[in-house]
C-alpha cells in the first residue's frame, strides 16, 4: 500500500487521476493539493477536486489549495492556452465543447484549511520515508515545499512527476511540455533535487506509440456493458467523449491520453513502465523558444556539469495492462445492490 | 514624537544590516514587530545567528526572529563577500546568543504578523527578496496588509564609475524581485544611486569615535572590517546601504523619489539581475515602484549617529 499525496491542476485527466487514486486498493490517498495550471485559476482547480471527491463519496480526503501563480511563468495569454485552445474547434463540435473544462459548480464542502505547501511539508516530515508525492500539474507547490523545507529531500520516499518530453514533440511549444513550461523555475528546483524521482514524459502518454493506454469510445462502450449503478462511470460516459474527440482532432492521437492516471499508477506499480537508469535532469529557463525544455544528462561530455543522478525517465509503457487497471478501478465505484 | 511606526524587518546581517537593526530597536519612531532572515551576505543559518546576537546584545532579545529561505527561488545560492565568512566578521567581543529563533518559517511568520495587524504594516527589506517573493506566492491574502515595502536594492542611473551594472540583492534573486514588482504592493526601491552616497569616511569615523560606549566601539569594529572590500575595489569607505533604508522608515524626507516602471533582467549574462527604470514610459507599462534618486547625506548621518549615541 503506497501512501501518496496527489498534486493536481484539475485538467480532464487530473479528474480521472483523483478518482483512480481515491478508489485503487493499492493506494492510500493522504490528501489532494491543488495548483494553478491547465484548468485555470486556483479556485476552479480546487472546486473541481472537491466536486470530484464528492462524486467519489470521499469527502473524508483532505483537499488543500496551493499556489495561485507560478514563480515566473510566461505571458498571460500563453498561460491560458490550455483553457481556451479548444475554441479553435468550435465549428467542428459546437455546443458539445461546453463539457470541456466547464466552470465548476459550488462544491458541497470547502477546501481544508492550511496551504497545500504546509500540508505537503507537515505530512512528509511526520512520516519519514513513507510518503510519495505525485504531481500531475505544474511544479509550483512541490518547489515551494522544497524551498521552505530543504530537509524534505531526506524524508520524501519518492516523487512522481508528470512532465517533460524527450522523443515526442512538446504539446505547448515544439520543444516543451505544458507542466514544465508553465513553471520552468519550479520544475528546475524539483528535477534538480537530490531525491528519488520517476519522470513520466509525454513520450509514454501523448504519443500514438502508446495508443493502447488511451481512452477511446470503445473503452467507454466496454465499461458501459459491465457498469451497473456506477455514478463515476456515468460521469465519465457523459463528460469524456468530447475530450476523446478534442485530442483526436487537435493532437492527432487515437484517444484521450491518460497522462495523470498513468503517473498515479506508477506510484504503486512501476513495472508498468520501462525506465532509464537514474539520471540528472535539467530544465531550460532561457526566455526564448526552448523555455521549459527538459534535458536529460546522458552519455559523457567534455564540459563539467550536471547534478544528482536521481531521476528515472519512463521510456515505454504497458498501455493495455494500464488501461485494464483503470477500468477495474472505476468499476469499484459501483453502488452495492 | 507621535506613535511609533510598526515595521517587519527582513534582512541578511551583514554589517550594514546589523547597524540598521540597532537603529530600528533604538529609534522611538519605530516599533520592531519582528525580524526575518534570508541568505545573501551569508548562509541563512549564519544571518539568523547574527540577528540573534545583535538583538540580544542591544537588549532587544524579546523581538521574535524567524529564519527564512536557505537559497534563492530559482538560482543557485550566491553569497556576498563584504561581510566575511560569518557575515559579521570583526565582532570578536559580541557574545554568542542565548535566545533562539521562533519555530515558524519567516514566510509564515510574516503572513501571520500581517494578518494579525488591523492596519497595513511597513515592511523593510535589506537583503535578496526571496522571503518576500515566497510570501507573495504562498499568502496572496496578506498583500493588502503591506503598507509599503522599502527595499535596499537595484541601481538605475549608473552615473558613477563606483556603481556596478547590477546590485547584489537584485542579482542574488532576480526572480523574487520580479514577483515583488508584479505584485502590486507599494514599493520604494533604495538603490546604489543613493546608498553609494552615504559612505563612512574620515569625518564619520571621527563622529563615531565620540560615541565611547560598547555599542559605539562594536559599530566601529564592524565598519573597519566592512569597508575593506569597498576600499580595495572602489577606493571608498563602507556604504551605509541598509541603515539608509531603515532611516527612511523613520524620516521619508531624507530622499527624493520618483514613480517609474521597473523591470528586472532574467535572461542576460552581463546584465543578469539588472534593474531597468523606464524613465520615459517607452514600454507603456504602469508605474510599479518609486525609486530614490537623491539623498540628504548630512541629515542621514545625523539621524544614524543620534541613534547610536546613548
Amino acid at each position: 500500500m503506497e501512501r501518496i499525496i496527489l498534486d493536481v491542476d484539475s485538467a480532464g485527466d487530473d479528474i480521472l487521476a483523483v478518482l483512480f487514486a481515491a478508489a485503487n486498493p493499492n493506494l492510500k490517498l493522504e490528501g489532494v493539493t491543488t495548483v494553478t495550471g491547465a484548468a485555470g485559476p486556483i479556485e476552479q482547480v480546487t472546486n473541481v477536486v472537491l466536486n470530484t471527491l464528492a462524486l467519489a463519496g470521499r469527502d473524508d480526503i483532505p483537499v488543500h489549495a496551493g499556489a495561485w501563480r507560478p514563480i515566473v511563468g510566461n505571458a498571460k495569454a500563453d498561460m491560458e492556452a490550455p483553457v481556451h485552445f479548444e475554441k479553435r474547434l468550435v465549428a467542428r463540435f459546437g455546443d458539445r465543447l461546453k463539457k470541456f473544462n466547464p466552470p465548476a459548480p459550488v462544491p458541497s464542502r470547502q477546501a481544508t484549511p492550511g496551504h497545500a505547501v504546509d500540508f505537503i511539508i507537515d505530512t512528509v516530515m511526520a512520516n519519514p520515508g513513507e510518503i510519495t508525492l505525485v504531481t500531475t500539474g505544474p511544479l509550483t507547490n512541490a518547489a515551494m515545499a522544497l524551498l521552505q523545507e530543504p530537509r524534505l529531500t531526506d524524508v520524501l520516499k519518492r516523487l512522481l512527476v508528470l512532465g517533460g518530453n524527450f522523443q515526442t514533440p512538446g504539446n505547448i511549444t515544439p520543444l516543451s511540455e505544458y507542466n514544465i513550461w508553465a513553471d520552468p523555475e519550479a520544475s528546475r528546483i524539483v528535477l534538480n533535487a537530490d531525491v528519488d524521482k520517476i519522470l513520466v514524459p509525454l513520450d509514454i502518454c501523448e504519443d500514438n506509440r502508446v495508443a493502447a493506454s488511451m481512452l477511446t469510445r470503445d473503452d467507454i462502450a466496454d465499461m458501459q456493458a459491465l457498469a451497473r449503478d456506477n455514478p463515476v462511470f456515468d460521469m465519465i460516459a457523459d463528460s469524456f467523449p468530447i475530450y476523446i474527440d478534442i485530442w483526436r482532432e487537435f493532437f492527432d492521437l487515437v484517444g484521450f491520453p491518460m497522462d495523470d492516471v498513468i503517473t498515479v499508477a506508477l506510484a504503486f506499480d512501476p513495472d508498468l513502465a520501462i525506465m532509464s537508469e537514474p539520471l540528472f535532469v535539467d530544465v531550460v529557463l532561457d526566455g526564448r523558444i526552448a523555455r521549459g525544455q527538459t534535458v536529460a544528462h546522458r552519455g559523457r561530455q567534455l564540459l563539467p556539469g550536471g547534478g544528482p543522478k536521481t531521476t528515472r525517465i519512463c521510456t515505454d509503457l504497458d498501455g493495455r495492462r494500464f488501461l485494464n487497471m483503470f477500468k477495474q478501478t472505476v468499476a469499484r465505484y459501483e453502488r452495492a445492490a | 514624537m507621535t506613535t511609533a511606526t510598526p515595521i517587519l524587518f527582513d534582512c541578511d546581517p551583514g554589517h550594514d544590516d546589523a547597524i540598521a537593526l540597532v537603529m530600528a530597536h533604538r529609534s522611538p519612531a519605530i516599533k520592531l514587530l519582528g525580524v526575518t532572515t534570508t541568505c545573501g551576505n551569508a548562509e541563512v543559518e549564519k544571518t539568523t545567528t547574527n540577528a540573534l546576537r545583535i538583538l540580544e546584545f542591544i537588549g532587544a532579545g524579546d523581538v521574535p526572529v524567524a529564519q527564512g529561505c536557505h537559497r534563492p527561488l530559482a538560482r543557485p545560492l550566491v553569497l556576498g563577500t563584504a561581510d566575511g565568512p560569518s557575515g559579521l566578521e570583526g565582532s570578536p567581543y559580541l557574545p554568542q546568543a542565548t535566545i533562539k529563533p521562533v519555530k515558524q518559517h519567516a514566510v509564515d511568520f510574516l503572513a501571520d504578523a500581517l494578518r494579525a495587524s488591523p492596519e497595513p504594516i511597513l515592511v523593510v527589506a535589506t537583503g535578496p527578496l526571496t522571503n518576500i517573493g515566497l510570501l507573495i506566492l504562498k499568502h496572496r491574502d496578506v498583500l493588502p496588509k503591506i503598507k509599503e515595502l522599502i527595499w535596499m536594492g537595484g541601481v538605475f542611473y549608473r552615473r558613477s564609475e563606483i556603481i556596478t551594472p547590477t546590485e547584489f540583492n537584485a542579482f542574488c534573486d532576480p526572480e523574487a524581485l520580479k514577483i515583488v514588482l508584479d505584485s502590486g504592493i507599494p514599493i520604494l526601491m533604495v538603490g546604489l544611486d543613493v546608498t553609494m552616497q552615504v559612505l563612512i569616511e574620515a569625518p564619520q569615523y571621527a563622529e563615531l569615535a565620540t560615541i565611547d560606549t560598547p555599542l559605539g566601539r562594536l559599530v566601529n569594529d564592524w565598519l573597519l572590517f566592512y569597508e575593506k572590500l569597498h576600499r580595495n575595489s572602489m577606493g571608498v569607505g563602507g556604504a551605509m546601504h541598509d541603515p539608509l533604508v531603515l532611516a527612511l522608515a523613520i524620516d521619508p524626507t531624507l530622499v527624493r523619489t520618483r514613480p517609474v516602471h521597473i523591470g528586472v533582467d532574467l535572461s542576460g549574462s552581463y546584465a543578469f539581475g539588472a534593474t531597468v527604470a523606464d524613465f520615459w514610459g517607452e514600454r507603456g507599462e504602469k508605474e510599479n515602484a518609486r525609486i530614490a534618486h537623491e539623498v540628504d547625506a548630512d541629515r542621514f548621518f545625523k539621524l544614524m549617529f543620534d541613534l547610536l549615541r546613548d
